[in-house]
């Protein structure tokens, strides 16, 4: 049964995804995005959160680090409330090649990427946790940028010029007629409902599903997803990036947010993209590497351990891996396979999402009449919350909750939230402590309708992202978005199910690392929530 | 320099019971104190065994521990013992004016802070959930801002647990707080310790008490033993029942503070901030402790030592590396099955017990470190608490009884 239709309708929410539909509707084609699960559920927020400077591909791929630097430019200067602006450093340390340092410095400078050379005293002073066996340092501008945020920020300014979006719908056939794509058919993953989407053009954004997607179509499209493991320690280890300087392998970067740092990364070419899974081997390997740049590094209690699939396209021959091209590519299947009315993109990385939407909307949007220019590095994502209404919520919030909160919810919603706490004082409690996330936040971003499960609330506000890693804001954010989800919608809102299933998916991170300071937590967390709460139930 | 009869590590339930009992051995006991233990956790119930190896509910804790496995340390300790301990905690609670309900035949049940039940042996008068079962409406009540303890979600699982033929009414109690910051169960027990405080809660309760009804709420009822709980519930008329809470944990506190009051009628030194850092060796023996104080360690002599420095929370245990686990005073030896295959279950809440949780101090029937081959490792050196390998006390509800159980035969031996 056809119940939707759209002229463009794009697969996938990840930040490929998001940047398309943001582009697309900027330029006036009414596009609308679905996403099987919650938005940003694979690589694009498992990953280490660095924006680029260029400086790694300076070397072996020129051309990605020239996009790298400008899409970098570009982004800190629309995305300023996602956007970690600090800058990086690359580390030679004893034993590294010393040869890679020259071809490096020429190919940044090659490709418009500032290089500065820091003696060891300043790179110290500045990093003081740096290994003491550092022999060269350079100052590149990386930056960090918060992968939930930034494509939900691509998502609301999409919203304002008309795009839509549908989260836990899932593509499951694609219907074609005479040669053309007609509809698509979706399943509502939460009502179950089963139901058609009509559309001119189908695009598949499924980055590592791209060719389950492709499949569907009867086409053939070699993505080889490359799993990344990466490891998140409870504190800032350093206040930039940290990059090691030599030929780009495992474990070699370390990149700080908020109050945490993240070293990855590992590449292992997996068959299933939804393989997550970490070893003890993989954490292993990234502690020994990242040893190498911070000595001490084992004394600092890691939060968890996480893995995402890179969609890298590997054209037909070649190698997949690390070697595989972080470039990307857009496949018109009119002209490549006879079917109209299908695109797909692929491969690619994070932080050049922006252009790669660009280039490959700069092709679909002809095929619509659409002459419009792109005019996505234009505009900020988001308007900034006014310093008034900052200024106003600072009687009501923990101040140093107030930034980040502004950050968070953005300029519709954040006056809201405020509103209620200034109505409804029993709202200003502190759910989160971590992430400074009040109980009107969970509030509100429990209401939203894309919010089923406290997980959905987590990826919108950080919510248990943070040192305690949900032990203490399990119990009360599943009290208090339980309560609303049980008037959206049937079976929705069992509280202590939900807060178990968000204990589960923290402890999936937390089982590969559990040695060290990890034990201490895990068993308060058990202490806590098996023993106190008897989570199980009497069972009597 | 002071010498003693037996040296206690560890401030938290285990050694504070190893102290008592060893003072009631008539010996002179110093206790070294560093923290305050799992007592501001563990709501001061004396779980002994709620659930066996398949995850089944224990109806009879006695029966249950005779049939544990040979690594448990209640195979170790034997029923004798534990059922002796038992009776050894409630003389003392008792007789600091704080009994506590159960015995080891029974279980006892406690509502939890979000309203499932729970299994434990020894409770105290104030957390009998059991009265629940009985009664025709359960009054739940919340606190305006306290943090922590949401009443409807308590109502909701308690529903699913007891059954929809009662009745649930929420009641929410107004403390009147003026300040800025959320509210805990401390902040509202010592409300409920000042008269006024007591006053205005009784008021804005008082209506929906009656018979066949039971009042639950959460740990409030006072900092100090039973006072409030037997003033309130003469008042009401009808049962009154606190339910287990997050930390900090008022009961537990309660406990911990009639503990410190009977070490204290038995004068046992306390010493406060004394973290052990080394042990003093000779041959086969222990002979003092180091301990200290930011500035220098001092030295404590004695005959006899008992380590209850805690597991892996505490940090009697450490693992700083996959393997590498320790006991961190004297370097006893430690059992450890950290093989990847098994030392976590991929489920949190699983079905069956977590390896590493079962980690710590491998010992034989007198509590004393053994090696590998079964020989005592330090003739004077006992252990008790969750230093001991073997259980996995999350899993089978048994912390404090095992700590109880281990203190009382570790300080008789």
């Amino acid at each position: 049964m056809v119940k939707d239709k759209a002229t463009v309708v794009v697969v996938g929410g990840g930040a490929t995804g998001v940047g398309i539909l943001r582009d697309l509707s900027m330029r006036g084609i009414d596009a609308l995005l679905i996403e099987k699960l919650d938005m940003v559920n694979g690589a694009s927020s498992r990953y280490h959160g660095l924006l680029h400077s260029g400086a790694r591909y300076a070397v072996r791929d020129q051309e990605a680090a020239k996009e790298c630097i400008e899409e970098n430019t570009i982004l800190r200067r629309i995305g300023k409330s996602c956007v970690e602006a600090i800058s990086g450093m690359f580390v030679q340390v004893e034993g590294d090649d010393p040869d890679f340092v020259d071809p490096w410095v020429k190919g940044c400078a090659e490709s418009g990427i500032k290089t500065r050379e820091l003696s060891k005293e300043e790179a110290w002073s500045l990093e003081p946790n740096l290994s003491r066996k550092l022999v060269r340092a350079f100052e590149v501008p990386d930056g960090a940028i918060d992968g939930f945020r930034m494509s939900w920020q691509n998502v609301q300014s999409a919203v304002r010029y008309g795009g839509r979006y549908k989260t836990y719908t899932e593509l499951i056939k694609i219907n074609i007629e005479s040669g053309a794509v007609k509809s698509i058919t979706v399943r509502d993953n939460v009502t179950k409902e089963e139901y058609d989407i009509e559309c001119e053009i189908l695009v598949n954004a499924a980055g590592p599903w791209a060719g389950k997607v492709a499949q569907m179509a009867g086409l053939d499209c070699s993505v080889s997803p490359s799993k990344g493991t990466l490891i998140a320690f409870n504190q800032r280890i350093s206040n930039r990036v940290v990059n090691r300087l030599r030929k780009p392998s495992n474990g070699d970067i370390f990149v700080p947010h908020g109050s945490i740092t993240i070293l990855g990364t590992s590449s292992i070419t997996i068959p299933d993209p939804e393989d997550t899974s970490t070893s003890w081997e993989e954490v292993e390997e990234l502690m020994k590497t990242g040893e190498g740049v911070f000595e001490h590094l084992r004394d600092y209690r890691i939060l968890r351990v996480f893995a995402g699939s890179r969609p890298l396209y590997v054209p037909k021959g070649a190698d997949g891996g690390r070697n595989a091209s972080r470039g990307f590519v857009t496949l018109d299947h009119e002209k490549e396979d006879g079917l109209k009315g299908m695109m797909t993109i692929c491969g690619g990385k994070f932080t050049t999402y922006r252009l790669m939407a660009e280039k490959f909307c700069d092709v679909l949007a002809p095929k619509l009449g659409n002459t419009a220019k792109c005019r996505t590095a234009e505009e900020d994502l988001v308007p900034a919350v006014s310093e008034a209404d900052k200024k106003a919520a600072r009687q009501y919030f923990p101040s140093y909750g107030v930034n980040l909160a502004a950050t968070r919810l953005g300029t519709e919603k954040f006056p809201e939230v405020v509103k209620t706490l200034k109505e409804n004082p029993e709202t200003r409690e502190v759910l989160c402590e971590c992430e400074n996330v009040t109980m009107a936040e969970v509030m509100r971003i429990a209401q939203e309708p894309t919010s089923h499960s406290v997980a959905d609330v987590r990826r919108r506000t950080r919510l248990g992202m943070g040192t305690c890693q949900g032990n203490y804001c399990a119990i009360r954010s599943a009290a208090i978005a339980n309560k609303l989800f049980k008037d959206k919608l049937e079976g929705c809102g069992d509280s202590l199910s939900d807060m178990k299933n968000f204990l589960q998916a923290r402890w999936k991170g937390i089982t590969p690392v559990m040695a060290g300071k990890t034990l201490r937590e895990a068993e308060m967390t058990r202490g806590m929530y098996e023993v106190l709460f008897n989570v199980n139930g009497g069972r009597r | 320099m002071s010498k003693s009869d037996v040296v206690v590590i560890g401030n938290g339930f285990a050694g504070l019971m190893s102290a008592l009992v060893s003072a009631d051995q008539g010996k002179k006991v110093t206790l070294l104190s560093y923290g305050a233990g799992t007592f501001p956790l563990n709501s001061g119930v004396i779980d002994v065994l709620g659930y066996d190896d398949s995850g089944k509910a224990v109806a009879n804790p006695a029966q249950a521990v005779s049939a544990v496995a040979d690594e448990h340390p209640y195979k170790k300790i034997g029923t004798q013992a534990l059922e002796e301990s038992v009776k050894f905690f409630q003389d003392v609670v008792a007789a600091e004016g704080f009994p506590y309900v159960g015995s080891l035949n029974e279980q006892q049940w406690l509502v939890t802070g979000v309203g499932t039940l729970k299994p434990s042996c020894l409770v105290p008068e104030s957390m009998q959930g059991s009265k629940c079962f009985e009664a025709s409406e359960i009054v739940l009540v919340g606190i305006k801002g306290l943090k922590d303890y949401y009443v409807d979600m308590v109502a909701e699982n308690l529903a699913k647990e007891l059954g929809n033929d009662k009745k649930y009414t929420v009641v929410t109690v107004d403390p009147h707080y003026q300040g800025a910051r959320d509210l805990t169960t401390k902040d509202v027990a010592a409300w409920m310790d000042t008269e006024a405080g007591y006053a205005d809660f009784v008021s804005q309760v008082k209506g929906n008490a009656g018979a066949g009804k039971v009042i639950l709420v959460p740990q409030i009822l006072g900092l100090k033993g039973n006072v409030v709980y037997k003033k309130i519930v003469a008042e009401l008329g009808c049962p009154v029942v606190e339910t287990t809470a997050m930390p900090p944990s008022v009961n537990g506190l309660r406990l911990r503070d009639v503990l410190l009051s009977a070490l204290k009628k038995k004068g046992i030194t306390v010493i406060e901030n004394a973290k052990a850092e080394e042990a003093v060796i000779e041959g086969s023996k222990a002979v003092a402790i180091k301990a200290g104080g930011e500035v220098r360690l001092q030295t404590y002599n004695a005959d006899k030592f008992i380590v209850a420095t805690g597991g892996f929370y505490s940090g009697g245990i450490t693992m700083r590396d996959f393997g590498e686990a320790k006991e961190v005073v004297f370097g006893l030896p430690v059992e450890c099955d950290c093989v990847e295959e098994r030392w976590v279950n991929k489920q949190l809440f699983s079905d069956k017990k977590q390896t590493f949780a079962k980690t710590g101090v491998r010992v034989d029937a007198t509590l004393r470190g053994v090696n590998e081959s079964g020989n005592v490792v330090l003739e004077n050196v006992y252990v008790a608490g969750r230093n001991l390998s073997g259980y996995d006390f999350c899993f089978e509800h048994s912390g404090n009884g095992v700590a109880l159980a281990s203190a009382y035969k570790a300080a008789k031996a």
